[in-house]
């Protein structure tokens, strides 16, 4: 399942305004910069926005969100 | 019946620890911690100085805001998370200190939250007429537990010591604020994320060894990246509640007195609420004071009534997020 593209354009921006590439399915989102713990907030504000599903606070943390394909499968889930 | 902040006080320890005396022992650059807290400087009581008398001082100035007296107080709330002593609580040395009368004396322990327990708790006091002015006692000496190690540079570099207090009233006065609403929340699963282990019944109640296995136990922890997602969210959606409850939206508040955390938490939970950031409208003293726990509500609340800037009709938000995890929001009205 293919993530909406505003949910892709966010971490696209968020990794370019830290001077990281562009991230590919499997990579480590927090690793490589595109992701950081305040950027996650506002991440699963959009995720939520842009997929209509609801994400429990206990459910916000890094491991849901690793890689662009963790969260499609988390996505998924959720549906 | 109605209950309303009739007067406020502050105290801070003389001394400033600025970021530049402490950063080599964190482990840290001065810049590092100004950029990961928006702190640059805190105050840090000398060794020796009781939690209660810097409560007391900020007592005795926010008696003076609201032209009473020691005597016409009815009852003394005190919320701290480093009191003088393990029991009794820190609340009956402040009552001894200022001369209160006998009146009821209660400790809060809810950590960075104590400011919005105390005003629910006053207002149920004030509108339920059990009594008709409540003294607020928020203080902290944090710098007494301080690591000032590398190990915990992250945590230890936030704290500061400090104290207000705020007088809770049946009476509106000049520059007097109506308590509104408090909505408060918790969710002890997060018990282990934030706080001090020990002296406790479920780490250890012997006093501390170094060479003990859990030392450690006794020091601040702080799992920081829960209380960030946590507190980002659960500051919002509280501060949202209590919004909607009384009909207002985040535009019809004019001023954000937040819990003083971290200045990058401040602007996560503004841009979350969609606060308007343009007119100076975030209370913010976190620079000077670095985070203060139970005060810094109190303190930032009593730097805006003094600045003069409220006008009659504002509303104010107030919100916070601590250990337990626990977290609410409040909402006053300048009545005056």
């Amino acid at each position: 399942m293919a993530l909406p593209q505003g949910i892709i354009d966010f971490l696209n921006e968020s990794a370019r305004s830290n001077g990281a590439e562009q991230p590919g399915t499997t990579d480590d989102l927090f690793q490589m910069g595109a992701l950081d713990s305040f950027a996650l907030v506002d991440f699963v504000t959009v995720l939520e926005q842009e997929t209509g599903i609801s994400v429990p606070d206990g459910d916000v943390n890094p491991a849901n969100f690793q890689s662009i394909e963790q969260i499609e499968r988390y996505v998924e889930s959720k549906r | 019946m109605k209950a309303f902040v009739t007067g406020s006080g502050k105290f801070l320890p003389e001394r400033i620890v600025s970021n530049e005396e402490i950063a080599e022992r964190l482990g840290l650059s001065p810049e590092q911690i100004f950029k990961s807290s928006g702190i640059r400087r805190r105050r840090w009581a000398e060794s020796g100085t009781t939690t209660s008398a810097l409560a007391a001082e900020a007592l005795r100035l926010a008696l003076e805001d609201a032209r009473l007296l020691a005597e016409d107080m009815d009852y003394l709330l005190f919320g701290t998370m480093t009191p003088d002593r393990f029991i009794p609580g820190s609340s009956p040395s402040v009552q001894k200190a200022l001369g209160l009368r006998e009146i009821p004396c209660l400790d809060i322990r809810a950590t960075c939250c104590n400011a919005l327990y105390g005003l629910q708790v006053a207002k149920a006091l004030v509108t339920s007429g059990a009594a008709r002015r409540v003294a607020v006692c928020l203080a902290e000496i944090q710098s007494a537990w301080l690591d000032l190690s590398p190990q915990s540079g992250t945590i230890s570099m936030l704290f500061g010591d400090g104290a207000a207090s705020l007088i809770v009233s049946d009476e509106a006065a000049d520059g007097a604020l109506e308590i509104m609403d408090v909505h408060l929340a918790t969710d002890g699963s997060y018990v282990d994320d934030l706080g001090v282990r020990c002296p406790g019944t479920q780490f250890g109640a012997k006093g501390v060894d170094a060479e003990s296995a859990n030392s450690a136990d006794y020091l601040a922890r702080m799992n920081g990246q829960s209380v960030i997602l946590q507190a980002s969210r659960k500051i919002v959606a509280a501060s949202q509640r209590v919004l909607e409850r009384n009909s207002l939206a985040a535009a019809d508040v004019r001023w954000m007195v937040p819990h003083q955390a971290n200045a990058n938490l401040l602007a996560q939970v503004a841009r979350g609420l969609r606060f308007p950031t343009d007119k100076d409208g975030v209370v913010s003293v976190l620079e000077d004071t670095g985070n203060t726990s139970s005060a810094s509500m109190g303190i930032a609340l009593d730097t805006l009534r003094r600045s003069g800037r409220i006008q009659s009709g504002d509303y104010l938000l107030l919100p916070a997020f601590g250990a337990g995890f626990t977290w609410g929001a409040g909402l006053c009205r300048a009545s005056v």
